[in-house]
């Protein structure tokens, strides 16, 4: 047909297109003078570094770091990545079967995407029905709302506090003690050395530097670590490593690295490494220890002085009490370190001033317990603890602990918790004879098997029969183990709800889940530092919220409005009063000591300097009188005998420090035969933890094939046929990953590395197919989690025990599935 | 029937309306009243007139066919899951409909720009603040969507002149409309939007010929 009749025809049907308004409207004023959002230069951070930020054309266009950081990490480069990401989640979002079925949905088709868009009050009123409907049913068993992890920063619109002030106003619920980073740690320390030690302020560089003959990093890797910090990160730990690089190099400080790899900051150093076999460390601080006895080196005045127990430990050490002396060569079997190197280390350990630096994950691991108690024990025996430059910590690899810290309070939070007059729609406290608290890696454990009743911390917990979870800014799917098992427990559940930027695994796995914006679409304020408290920074607004994405207040604020609490939870006051109350409450804070402008110029300026601090020495007032100043342990000494944990008769977690063998141990350990590598699944070198792997332009500065990169050694790849650049699978009975293989002389044989926080990307089984939901699918993009195992680290801490996985892995010879766990067209090939 | 002779500025309307209905299709979900709209009595000789382009004919008649079956809550719902999971979220089932991504991939590589909120959103921007338009606030979409572009296309039917309407719609329609189209036939769960897709598509194909044949 002519075109020109075709369309005279057209015509002829006068049809006129009435709904679906045009998306075009003419320009108003205020657009077009381009008032709304001025371009230029606004001041905000992040965990990833303080930085700014140039506005042009009403969008993100360049990122430049903070003035006072000297140390930037180039994570910062994937900012911009985070939040113009396809992956943004941009509307309110309901799971289709939820929405037609509720409660009743068919819960075997979480993961597989299938959702519809609804309105905001639609998504907040059904948020209030699912809880409605739990809380009538179950009562507060029936909710977990305790699933909390790394916000982003900002003190007014932290998503952890929002959440639970909310849905606390709605009803009470399960939460979690613990955390996944330092679970067994920060358990064990209060009863050895009275506080959780992990989280605490370390003795400070200057010192260290100035004092210290030996450093000892023991499974640490500061270098890889310190680029992310809890609060707006400005990496000053940096300029104390390169003064110590210094030092090594001129020979006046001597550092050894005991690890299986040769880490990062090794490298960085250049300093000494001692090979271990992964989860012997136990064995070999044993070995160290007989060597210290039997020639005397142990400080037994201090011992004395300042612990409690050595006398109940020393026939174990010695083996008078099960027969077998924990002698060098006893360790050097286990560990695979010569009896004369294990000798030696108790020499230069005791000789001079020696600081021993413990990294976080040699405590995730089954007796996760044991490997910090027995280090304390030997930096008891030592005999050096509270001294510049000696003594052990377990945080110098953490957000500036070690930087002197300025002394100046730090602007406080939203509430997280109810005001004391205010009380929740469903006031109940009946956890019908389940525990309201559960240690938080065992929440899977209580999905699957509510009603049981375990062992934790000198106390019995007995499950909640869990129906609901409610995460916001928290991803378990990435930092959970073994998503098998997730996904079966995920199956019991009736209701799932998620608040996030950006798709995340948990989303997918989720029924209602709600656009929450960045940190860089809204106002907030924080410290900035870290644990150096160096001054308080401005988080500016760079652009609107994206899409229908919303700040976390007002989500919640909204949803108290669904609750008639609108009032009662902001207190009836607005977004800017509030980051007004935080700045003016901590001006008052400081007053007399820290001068602090006016919220206006604070503002303007885009910071406030606190200035350097004085340097400090942990554990120098215990030194100094412990009578005076005991620690926190119920001796108020260190506690080489625990009569505490011993009383509690755990079989894996005895009295003192003791080796246990683990359920899965690589180098001629239990499983060993069938599946013969240790995975080691870090911290990532280029992301924190999971946040910023959906970064697509950053990701692809390290990813291999487009997959997270396993690290494997030469004699590894070349006993399967791998070269680099491959894509392997990596198995064992609880999963499957595909990954790219990074072959590296860093890494010894039996021994691979993959980063945690990589994105859960399943696929079909066979890799061939669509899939994800479904048990056994194969994650396309290589999520180490895959593949852990999901066990408690003793019937004390409860805590998580990732570090203890074997797994073998073979070249790829399948179908090789796209990525599946971003998104977006550019991903996938048309 | 109109018996008045047919002038430019009708056809102009006629092909203005054609990618009005379009990007309101790909705007939003189909909800009761515009399924109402879509399967009126002027509406099925709309789309019979449509169907005698043969180019256009296999497309339109799925069209119909789904529409006549949309009876319930629940089918209407079951298309908007299929909308939702192809244009409103970043899966890997979608297609996601910004023109940045299409062109990004066709010039095989990632540019510096941020993904969404790129240079085409910028082009985009200037075109609209030129012919004193923005995008309605109700619709917190970029401008490089697809439904922005096809409005304004829509716009131009009406405002530009025929070369000017070509230029645009070669530039900004027909680059990326086919990489796009093979993209939503692949993960549509349904037949609706890959048919829409497809109809886009051929109809701007008709559209730069037809054009181009007029200079």
């Amino acid at each position: 047909m002519n075109r020109r009749d075709f369309l005279k025809g057209l015509v002829s049907t006068s049809y006129v297109v009435l709904s679906g308004a045009s998306v075009l409207a003419p320009l108003n004023a205020l657009a077009a003078s381009g008032a709304k959002s001025k371009d230029g230069w606004l001041t905000t951070g992040s965990h990833f570094g303080a930085f700014k930020m140039k506005r042009k054309n009403g969008v993100i266009d360049q990122v430049k770091p903070f003035d006072l950081d000297k140390y930037p990490t180039d994570m910062i480069n994937g900012i911009k990545g985070l939040v113009y990401n396809p992956s943004r989640v941009r509307y309110p979002m309901v799971r289709l079967d939820f929405l037609l079925k509720g409660h009743k949905s068919d819960t075997t088709q979480r993961g597989d995407f299938r959702f519809v868009r609804v309105t905001w009050d639609k998504a907040l009123h059904l948020l209030k029905d699912s809880l409605d409907e739990v809380q009538s049913k179950y009562g507060p068993s029936g909710l977990h709302a305790g699933q909390t992890g790394w916000r982003a920063t900002g003190q007014l619109h932290s998503s952890t506090s929002h959440m639970q002030r909310a849905i606390g106003m709605h009803g009470n619920f399960v939460k979690k003690v613990g955390d996944y980073s330092t679970g067994a740690g920060q358990t064990i320390l209060p009863y050895i050395l009275g506080s959780t030690e992990v989280y605490a302020q370390g003795t400070s560089w200057p010192l260290i530097l100035e004092e210290s003959n030996t450093i000892i990093l023991w499974s640490n890797d500061p270098y890889k670590n310190l680029q992310v910090g809890w609060n707006a990160e400005t990496h000053e730990s940096f300029a104390y490593l390169a003064q110590l690089k210094e030092k090594v190099k001129q020979g006046k400080i001597r550092v050894i690295s005991i690890d299986p790899v040769v880490t990062k900051t090794q490298k960085y150093l250049g300093c000494e490494q001692l090979y271990v076999n992964p989860q012997t460390d136990v064995a070999l601080m044993l070995g160290i220890a007989h060597e210290m006895v039997t020639k005397k080196l142990h400080d037994e005045k201090f011992i004395e002085g300042y612990s409690l127990g050595f006398d109940r430990f020393l026939p174990y050490l010695m083996g008078e009490s099960d027969g077998v002396a924990k002698t060098p060569e006893w360790a050097s079997e286990i560990t695979g370190v010569s009896p004369e190197i294990i000798r030696d280390l108790a020499k230069v350990m005791t000789k001079g001033r020696t600081q021993m630096m413990m990294g976080w994950c040699i405590q995730r691991q089954q007796h996760g317990e044991q490997p910090y108690w027995m280090a304390a024990v030997l930096a008891t025996m030592i005999g050096q603890i509270g001294l510049p430059g000696g003594g052990i910590s377990y945080g110098h690899h953490y957000s500036s602990i070690g930087v002197p810290s300025s002394g100046a309070a730090a602007p406080g939070a939203f509430p997280r918790n109810l005001d004391e007059d205010q009380k929740p729609l469903f006031d109940s406290n009946d956890f019908k004879g389940a525990s309201s608290t559960i240690p938080v890696a065992r929440w899977i454990d209580a999905i699957m098997e509510p009603g049981k009743t375990i062992d934790a911390n000198g106390s019995k917990v007995t499950y909640p029969d869990i129906k609901m979870m409610v995460f916001s800014g928290n991803n378990p799917w990435n930092h959970h183990q073994d998503r098998n098992k997730m996904k079966q427990a995920f199956q019991k559940l009736e209701c799932v709800v998620t608040i996030d930027m950006n798709w995340t695994a948990t989303c997918r796995f989720s029924d209602i889940v709600l656009p929450a914006c960045t940190t860089f679409e809204r106002n907030d304020i924080d410290v900035y530092g870290s644990y150096a408290n160096r001054g308080i920074l401005a988080m500016q607004k760079m652009v609107e919220p994206l899409f229908e994405s919303l700040s976390d207040f007002e989500i919640f604020t909204r949803f108290a409005a669904v609750m008639g609490k609108e009032k009662e939870y902001t207190r009836g006051m607005t977004e800017k009063d509030w980051l007004i109350k935080l700045y003016d409450d901590c001006k008052a804070a400081n007053a007399g000591k820290f001068d602090m402008p006016d919220f206006e110029s604070f503002w303007k300026e885009g910071y406030v300097h606190f200035g350097e601090g004085k340097p400090w020495t942990r554990h120098a007032a215990f030194r100094d009188d412990p009578e005076i100043n005991p620690l926190g342990t119920p001796s108020g000494l260190i506690e080489i005998f625990s009569r505490k944990i011993a009383q509690f008769g755990y079989d894996d977690c005895p009295g003192h420090p003791t080796w246990m063998e683990k359920l899965e141990r690589s180098h001629g350990g239990p499983g060993s035969e069938k599946f013969p590598v240790w995975m080691q699944s870090c911290h990532p070198d280029k992301r924190l933890h999971s946040q910023m792997c959906e970064s697509k332009e950053y990701r692809e500065t390290y990813t291999v094939q487009g997959r997270e990169p396993v690290y494997l050694s030469p004699v590894d790849a070349k006993k399967r046929g791998i070269k680099d650049g491959d894509i392997v699978r990596v198995f064992n009975e609880r999963g499957q990953l595909l990954a790219g293989a990074v072959v590296s002389d860093s890494f010894p044989q039996g021994v691979i590395r993959i980063h945690e926080g990589a994105w859960y990307g399943p696929v079909g089984e066979d890799g061939s197919k669509e899939g994800g939901a479904e048990i056994g699918a194969l994650c396309s993009y290589g999520d180490p989690n895959t593949l852990t195992q999901d066990i408690g680290t003793s019937k004390l801490a409860q805590a998580c025990s990732a570090y203890t996985c074997l797994v073998e892995f073979e070249k790829y010879q399948g179908k090789v599935p796209e990525v599946s766990s971003f998104n977006g067209p550019v991903e996938t090939q048309i | 029937m109109n018996r008045e002779p047919v002038t430019d500025s009708a056809i102009n309307q006629a092909r203005g309306m054609v990618y009005q209905l379009l990007s309101s299709l790909f705007a939003k979900e189909v909800d009761h009243q515009l399924l109402h709209e879509l399967t009126s009595e002027q509406a099925q000789g709309f789309w019979a007139q449509l169907a005698s382009e043969s180019a256009f004919k296999a497309d339109v008649d799925t069209l119909v066919s789904v529409l006549s079956e949309l009876k319930s809550d629940k089918a209407l719902l079951e298309l908007a899951a299929d909308y939702c999971g192809l244009f409103l979220v970043g899966t890997k089932h979608s297609a996601s409909p910004y023109a940045s991504l299409y062109l990004e991939d066709a010039e095989g590589g990632s540019t510096d720009e941020p993904t969404l909120f790129g240079e085409q959103h910028q082009l985009m921007l200037q075109f609209l603040k030129q012919s004193q338009l923005q995008v309605q606030s109700s619709f917190p979409e970029p401008a490089d969507h697809l439904a922005v572009i096809l409005a304004y296309a829509a716009h131009l039917c009406n405002t530009a002149d025929e070369a000017a309407q070509l230029e645009f719609i070669e530039s900004y329609l027909n680059n990326w409309v086919g990489n796009f189209a093979a993209k939503v036939t692949q993960c549509d769960s349904g037949q609706f939007y890959s048919a829409l897709t497809r109809l886009t598509q051929s109809w701007i194909q008709a559209e730069v010929t037809g054009l181009r044949a007029e200079q």
